[in-house]
């Protein structure tokens, strides 16, 4: 990434509070310089407050939040030098997608021609060239979407805030964009904070991913690494499908329902859950060595397409459910006993929440 | 044979109760004044007891003016039977064609004042345009002729004074002899002399006012210094509070009228009603309840009205010498002239 | 060959909820018909006819010959155009007030504007006299005071009618501009916020044009209703103040026919239209060069 296009965040004890409620609970937060993060959670956990701090819509009760070097909890929002991104896209209906796009220019009094072949430039950056002219309300959805995004950037800002962006556009479209945003980001390489509560979506398009709950960042990692290796309970529910069954310890080795799991990443102290997620399970014919074995009885089918969801009641009880692929061949039937295989690598270990 | 007997039975039958109802009908008249304290006195003093002297009712209605009459008029639909009415606006009603013509062999006008009534109208009360003023600025020494009253410099203070047509006052504060005024104003640039006159005024003149009601309130609340009005309003602002007194030299003696709409429904009958509430006691007793004067002279040789009380109406014989009776003549052939030219005057 | 099912039967039955739907709009048709056009459309005709009912322009030749008339019609929409600038003025500063409390206080804020809508007015009017003439409450404190030593003129003159206008009429703009104001995204002022304007140049440059809708709307209607006012220039005016509809009045009594007083009132009519239409004409020419335009 170029310095000079993007600027580090640094958010330290940032505090806000609505009444009683805790929007925001002493926030820490580092976004490298040119990185897309995305700040992933359901709604009402302080994700969408935190990013109105950082454009500084939202005045926080206490805390220091720096832009590179400059301390920037004080400043009113036209002077952060930051481009959002609304979720509603907030295009002034008054004004041409040329006048919307030039908006920024024209107040940092940029001469004509140069404003001129600037918002041409993030026409084409977000491929509407020629559509300068149009009204806003004359625009699909997904093209103002397209608008809202060049006029947050066009004026060059080192950093971006995006609000649920692709929020209002259709499931098809979304998915295009989340890759789009992604190259864009790439070509233009200032530093971007998402706000999504869509988990797809933030895998799908960011550096690193912070769950936030709460009021408070629960984990801060890449998308694999958050999906992998979740931190908690609450990450490995919110990021993917998944299912916690308790273990027992017997001296060093992990049981569950009985059987020594053999487990290859770390193994937390005290009580803990073990963490399954669909498509990690595999229906094996027979027995296979190498990998942890459960048994269980088919209780349905859901055919959904690309995959089969099979609902597994396993010996010890516990309801579960396994991914796997739609050929009919290799389906059980229901009620019929499965062998289900776990690979060793697959067996995550969740401590239980202490507090 | 039987058919057509049907049919003559139930004619008759339509008929009988059709014809029961005019009969009673022909007992109600319908009188319209312009209500307000005005027509409540008119009610108490004329209408009513007039009704019962003749032994029928009275439905009375209230209307807005001229127009009203005009477009009822005009319409054919005439349910009015008398009138009460300005006397500048029943003479031109009466020039209009919307009158039918009185009948003096009904109506006995021998002692009323000469003027005061004519074809198609009787004057049913006499009222004066007075200079009255405010004794919180005047004194007692207030305006005792309109000449004072256009003289700013003597008499230094703010004016109210009609919005519409009022010339007489200007020429005799021009120096026009009252009983030459109408003669003046009939001659060609005789108007124009008086609009010359109110040009004077003018930067004087604080409010123009458009109704009887809005005069006295001026004189209530001491918005201006100086109003020319109707004698009775002041009297009514006086008794409720209001510093004002007036005189009645040079004052131009009006009087409301009564008339009978063309195609009045109940012509003869309404007739007998104007002569009963023309009497002399009819008119002695209004007095009890506005300080307006009769027409009928014979009202004040009743007993009726106490001598002092007779003094300060506007038609007691003493007044009138010193005022100017309204020449309704002039007004039928020269208000729209003098109302334009007035308007001219006072959007300049 | 089989015609597809139903296809004439699902054609009439769109065609009869059309007629329908239209027969709905019949009877507020004849309402406006019988109300609004009929007898615009008569005193029109009337203009026309001279006192023996012969066609004749004979009144429109006065209105002409006459100074007073355009005196008069200069004096209407003098008042009519200063009336609406303040009522612009006023009421939109009271609306941007009223849009910045919460709800609740606004409604009630709201309800205070609203108040002169309930009492007649020629109360109102007479009120304004109260306080503003010579005697009145603001003279007797401000003198009281010092703060001015002889009465001011505050009433039977143009700014009495004004201030009285501009009382009545406000309502009829607060009410749409703050429906604007109360319509404005607040992500529209936080984009433009964002994307660098001050406070200021949010307001001037994003959340004025956003009312200015609302605004025109409101100005539209205190224009017209101005133009046909007749009692508060009447009292507060102190006949000095002749607007269209008090010489309408006067006319109506002062000629024989109807003619006379519709002749004023046509062209009233005709350049109260001519003025909205340049009025529509200008703001559509601002909306092509304005400074929002690239």
């Amino acid at each position: 990434m170029t310095a000079g296009r993007s600027l580090p965040i640094t958010v330290r004890q940032v505090g806000k509070r609505y009444g009683d409620l805790r929007a925001l609970d002493d926030v820490d937060l580092d976004v490298r310089s040119g990185e897309f993060l995305t700040l992933l959670g359901p709604s009402g956990s302080g994700k969408t407050t935190l990013l109105m701090v950082l454009a500084g819509f939202a005045r926080p009760d206490h805390g220091s939040i720096r832009f590179g070097e400059n301390e920037v909890i004080r400043l009113p929002p036209h002077r952060r030098d930051v481009g959002v991104v609304f979720q509603s896209y907030a295009l002034f209906p008054h004004m041409s997608v040329a006048g919307n796009i030039g908006f920024p220019l024209r107040l940092r009094k940029v001469p004509r021609a140069e404003i001129a072949r600037r918002v041409e430039q993030a026409l084409d950056l977000v491929q509407l060239s020629g559509l300068g002219g149009r009204r806003v309300d004359a625009l699909s959805g997904g093209q103002r979407q397209r608008v809202a995004l060049a006029r947050a950037v066009v004026f060059a800002p080192r950093i971006l805030l995006m609000d649920e962006p692709l929020s209002a556009l259709d499931k098809q479209l979304r998915e295009h964009m989340q890759i789009e945003l992604r190259s864009l980001h790439a070509r233009l390489g200032m530093t971007t904070i998402c706000v999504t509560h869509d988990q797809r979506e933030a895998l799908t398009m960011s550096d690193r991913v912070a769950v936030i709950d709460r009021g408070r960042i629960m984990q801060i990692d890449t998308p694999r690494a958050l999906y992998e290796r979740p931190a908690n309970r609450f990450v490995a529910g919110f990021v993917g499908q998944s299912f916690f069954l308790p273990v027992t310890r017997h001296g060093g080795a992990v049981h569950l329902d009985g059987c020594a799991l053999r487990i290859a990443g770390p193994v937390p102290e005290g009580a803990a859950h073990l963490l399954l997620r669909p498509e990690r399970l595999r229906i094996l014919a027979a027995p296979e060595d190498g990998l942890n074995l459960l048994r269980g009885t088919v209780m349905s089918l859901a055919y959904q397409g690309e995959s089969v969801l099979v609902q597994v009641v396993l010996a010890g009880g516990a309801r579960i459910a396994v991914r796997t692929g739609a050929a009919a061949s290799a389906l059980p039937a229901e009620g019929a006993a499965v062998l289900l295989g776990l690979a060793p690598e697959d067996t995550v270990l969740l401590a239980d929440a202490a507090a | 044979m039987q058919r057509r007997s049907l049919l003559g039975t139930a004619i008759a039958a339509a008929a009988l109760p059709l014809g029961a109802r005019r009969a009673r009908a022909a007992e109600e008249l319908t009188v319209v004044s312009w209500g307000g304290a005005f027509q409540d006195a008119q009610s108490k003093a004329l209408f009513q007891p007039a009704a019962k002297a003749l032994g029928i009712t009275v439905k009375e209605e209230t209307y807005s003016g001229l127009a009203e009459l005009r477009l009822r008029a005009k319409s054919g639909a005439v349910t009015w039977d008398v009138v009460s009415s300005g006397s500048g606006t029943s003479a031109r009603a009466g020039v209009e064609g919307l009158l039918e013509k009185l009948d003096y062999h009904v109506i006995d006008v021998k002692d009323f004042i000469p003027g005061t009534y004519a074809d198609y109208y009787i004057g049913g009360d006499a009222f004066a345009t007075v200079a009255a003023w405010n004794t919180k600025t005047y004194g007692q020494a207030g305006p005792q002729s309109w000449a004072d009253f256009w003289d700013a410099k003597k008499f230094p203070g703010t004016r109210a004074y009609r919005n519409t047509v009022t010339l007489e006052p200007a020429l005799m504060a021009d120096g026009v002899p009252p009983d030459q005024v109408y003669a003046v104003l009939s001659a060609p640039g005789g108007i124009d002399r008086a609009i010359r006159k109110m040009q004077e005024l003018k930067p004087h003149v604080a409010v123009w006012w458009s109704s009887g009601a809005q005069s006295a309130q001026l004189m209530k609340d001491g918005a201006v210094d100086m109003v020319a009005g109707w004698n009775g309003r002041f009297d009514d602002a006086r008794k409720s509070g209001a510093q004002v007194a007036y005189t009645f030299n040079q004052a131009l003696l009006d009087y409301d009228c009564f008339v009978v709409p063309k195609g009045a429904p109940h012509r003869d009958l309404a007739m007998r009603f104007v002569a009963e509430i023309s009497k002399p006691e009819y008119q002695a007793a209004l007095t009890r309840y506005i300080t307006y004067g009769p027409t009928n002279r014979r009202a004040y040789d009743i007993g009726a009205i106490p001598a002092d009380y007779a003094a300060t109406l506007p038609s007691a014989p003493a007044n009138t010498a010193k005022e100017l009776l309204i020449d309704d003549g002039w007004y039928m052939k020269y208000t729209q002239q003098a109302a334009q030219a007035y308007q001219d005057m006072m959007t300049q | 060959m089989r015609a597809a099912p139903h296809a004439a039967l699902l054609r009439r039955d769109a065609a009869r909820e059309r007629l329908a739907l239209a027969g709905l709009s019949v009877p507020a048709l004849l309402l406006v018909g019988a109300t609004m056009i009929l007898p615009v459309g008569w005193l029109f005709v009337l203009s026309f006819l001279d006192d023996s009912g012969a066609p004749s322009l004979a009144n429109y030749r006065r209105l002409l010959a006459r100074p007073a008339y355009a005196r008069i019609l200069f004096a209407t929409f003098e008042i009519s155009i200063l009336t609406t600038a303040l009522c612009i003025v006023l009421g939109y500063l009271l609306a941007y007030a009223l849009a910045q409390l919460p709800r609740r206080w606004a409604a009630l804020g709201m309800l205070g504007v609203l108040m002169p809508f309930w009492t007649s007015i020629l109360v109102r009017t007479y009120a304004w006299l109260v306080l503003l003439q010579r005697d009145g409450v603001i003279n007797v404190w401000g003198m009281r005071l010092g703060l001015w030593h002889a009465p001011l003129a505050l009433v039977y003159n143009l700014p009495g009618t004004l201030i009285g206008l501009v009382h009545i009429m406000l309502p009829f703009l607060v009410l749409p501009a703050y429906g604007a104001m109360r319509a404005v995204q607040r992500d529209h002022l936080r984009a433009a916020a964002s994307l660098g304007a001050t406070p200021v140049q949010v307001f001037w440059r994003v959340f004025f044009p956003l009312t200015l809708p609302g605004v025109a709307a409101g100005a539209l209607i205190v224009f017209i209703l101005c133009l046909g006012s007749f009692v508060t220039p009447a009292v507060l005016g102190g006949g000095k103040v002749l607007m269209a509809a008090n010489a309408v009045a006067s006319d109506v009594e002062l000629f024989f026919n109807w003619g006379a007083a519709s002749a004023l009132g046509a062209v009233l009519l005709v350049l109260t239209f001519a003025l909205l239409f340049l009025a529509t004409r200008l703001v559509r020419l601002e909306r092509l060069f304005g400074s929002e335009a690239p």
